[in-house]
């Protein structure tokens, strides 16, 4: 295998010499095992200059892709956009309704299978780690109002460190009830009042 | 090296005329920028925890006690990454118009490296990971190609990897494991200081070989350095977070260098080397082989592997070099960050499903077979090495700020500007994906 000079300078870019012309449109040297293909299958060590026609395709090619992907980050920045102030008046909500105005470690769980804006808020009904006592959860649906908050429409509650699954759910209060997403009696002594204003 | 011994191609005349004091001054203020940024997310990361910092070992307790600081928060953040980004821009284009001084800009970059390394760990948990791994090895007893983190529970690196990876074996080449079981001896906090120490060795070493290779190619080496050195995702995200992304970068650099310099067989080495820290390093290969066709280039790739074959087996088995595997699984993970999660959702999908994973491979496939042909033909294998690590990431439904990275020394060192302008692009559309929490508050 006989390959290209090393010299980078020179191989960098297209070949000067015109298309065409037989030593540039056959760089392999004699006796190569590259010299028995057809001239338009050999290798070159340079590009020919041609009339740049596959660079303007490439080129044009290049700026559509870019177009798409600029159009689809910026329809995602809005997109997200929209997202986070929907959460912001979701936990706005859910602190104002279970009146724990300082509690940080609220999670939610958004429609990600069929992009609602319905979410599902949970949160510790007495202070502790998150997740480590009873939960709270509130069912968020429609517009942020002029308070900066969403409607609650129902919800439920579920014992410390169970995954929100209706096997887990109790004391289904609001839409929650009419959905059916609670299967699991009141545990004795754990909390079941519906939260007011977001009782349906 | 002086730049006085070649005459930078495409812009000779234009750097010989010396910076008139308004370019000067505002080159200055580029500089000043881009570093009172770094610091500004730096000292704020060094004062804890929060959704951008992860969980740390002290090891910018002295950083924090300096009392400048604060949390740093999103907005904090992205003001930061948007000021960087602006300087940067600006910092480029007068480079392109005037000749910027070598000290100065050698300066900038070295500082920028060295503040983004003296900091806590920016942004991702990958190099707790990394040394994980190397303490799985070491000091359990127990093959990083089989078992995750979750392994070594009860170590103390345990609670500093991120919670998505406890379970996930390392995706990351036999060399790179290798290389890094030395500092699982070193203590947990001294692991953190050895690896920040290696990156930033690593970063210094990639902007040197961007230096050469672009002088080597009548370039100007300074505008080069300067594209890599102070890129903001290079420094905040590839630095900050002590990505092994950056040794990659390297070893490429290195084959880059040595092919210029003629020795094909160390230059398919090299390459075969960093394939062996990250996978998608052997992208370069093909390209090297079809440019070259040389038998040094099939030595050196054949002995390269050989000798990686034999130190690694006996220590992980098979399971070290099923590259393909790691691949195949990282693959299939998505990132809300990835072009491809972008486009479904303006598709109004939910998200990307296996059907755009098979699409996605199979425009990476064609935009490949193009990029060979060309390169059979002539085409400069460096930048269709570029193209191909560029379009691995733009195609990847899992992308992350340093994967924009690894053509970015490549850009630089060929002649055909679109793959910088291209690289660049897609490195400002990313920024541009950061921004949403500018106009909305993060719920906490």
């Amino acid at each position: 295998m006989r390959g290209p000079s090393g010299d980078p300078a020179v191989s960098a870019g297209p070949s000067p010499r015109p298309a065409g012309s037989g030593e540039a449109g056959s760089p392999v040297r004699a006796g190569s095992i590259w010299a028995r293909l057809p001239e338009r299958l050999q290798p070159r060590e340079r590009e020919r200059c041609g009339r740049g026609d596959l660079r303007r395709v490439e080129s044009t090619l290049l700026v559509l892709a870019f177009i798409l992907l600029a159009v689809a980050v910026v329809n995602d920045v809005v997109r997200e956009t929209h997202v986070n102030e929907r959460l912001a008046a979701d936990a706005r909500t859910w602190r104002t309704l279970t009146h724990h105005l300082d509690y940080q470690n609220v999670s939610d769980e958004q429609d990600l299978k069929n992009f609602t804006t319905r979410d599902v808020l949970c949160g510790d009904t007495q202070p502790g780690p998150p997740d480590a006592r009873p939960q709270v959860c509130l069912i968020m649906t429609g517009p942020i109002l002029g308070d900066g908050r969403r409607a609650a429409r129902g919800g439920f509650y579920e014992p410390p460190y169970r995954p929100d699954v209706a096997a887990n759910r109790y004391a289904c209060f609001g839409s929650a009830v009419r959905e059916g997403l609670c299967r699991l009696p009141t545990p004795p002594g754990y909390p079941d009042a519906p939260i007011r204003g977001a009782d349906g | 090296m002086s730049s006085a011994v070649v005459q930078p191609v495409g812009g000779a005349a234009r750097r010989a005329r010396p910076a008139p004091a308004l370019s000067r001054a505002l080159t200055y203020v580029c500089g000043g920028l881009l570093l009172a940024a770094l610091l500004e997310v730096v000292l704020d990361a060094s004062v804890g925890h929060t959704q951008l910092i992860p969980y740390t070992p002290d090891v910018a307790g002295w950083l924090r006690e300096t009392g400048i600081g604060e949390l740093l928060g999103y907005r904090v953040f992205l003001v930061a990454l948007l000021v960087s980004t602006a300087a940067y821009g600006g910092l480029l284009a007068l480079a392109r118009r005037e000749a910027i001084s070598r000290r100065w800009a050698i300066g900038l970059v070295v500082a920028l490296g060295v503040i983004a390394c003296v900091g806590p760990v920016l942004l991702s948990t990958d190099v707790f990971s990394y040394i994980a791994y190397a303490r799985m090895g070491v000091l359990h007893g127990v093959n990083p190609y089989l078992h995750g983190p979750d392994a070594i529970r009860g170590d103390p690196i345990f609670r500093y990897v991120g919670e998505d990876w406890h379970h996930t074996a390392t995706a990351y080449g036999p060399l790179y494991t290798l290389l890094s079981y030395p500092v699982a001896w070193l203590g947990v906090l001294g692991a953190l200081v050895a690896m920040k120490a290696v990156t930033l060795a690593a970063s210094l070493g990639t902007l040197w070989l961007t230096w050469r290779c672009a002088r080597t190619r009548r370039l100007d080496p300074v505008f080069a350095v300067l594209v890599v050195g102070a890129n903001p995702l290079y420094v905040i995200y590839g630095l900050g977070g002590a990505h092994n992304d950056v040794i990659t970068m390297l070893l490429m650099m290195a084959a880059v260098a040595l092919t210029f310099a003629g020795r094909d067989a160390p230059a398919a080495a090299s390459v075969v080397a960093g394939a062996l820290v990250k996978a998608t390093t052997a992208a370069m290969l093909p390209f090297m082989l079809l440019a070259r066709r040389r038998w040094a280039t099939v030595w050196g790739t054949v002995a390269a592997l050989a000798v990686a074959a034999a130190v690694s087996y006996p220590v992980f088995g098979v399971h070290g070099l099923d590259v393909v595997a790691a691949l195949n699984r990282d693959a299939a993970l998505v990132s809300k960050d990835s072009f491809a999660t972008e486009i479904a959702h303006l598709l109004g999908k939910n998200g990307v499903f296996p059907v755009d994973h098979d699409l996605l491979k199979a425009a990476l496939v064609v935009i490949v077979a193009h990029l060979l042909w060309r390169t059979w033909r002539g085409y400069d294998w460096v930048a269709a090495s570029g193209w191909t690590l560029l379009a691995i990431s733009v195609t990847s439904t899992w992308l992350l700020a340093w994967y924009t990275l690894w053509s970015l020394p490549l850009s630089v060192v060929t002649r055909d500007r679109r793959l910088l302008v291209a690289t660049l692009a897609v490195q400002a559309l990313f920024v541009a994906h950061q921004l949403a929490p500018l106009f909305s508050p993060v719920p906490s």
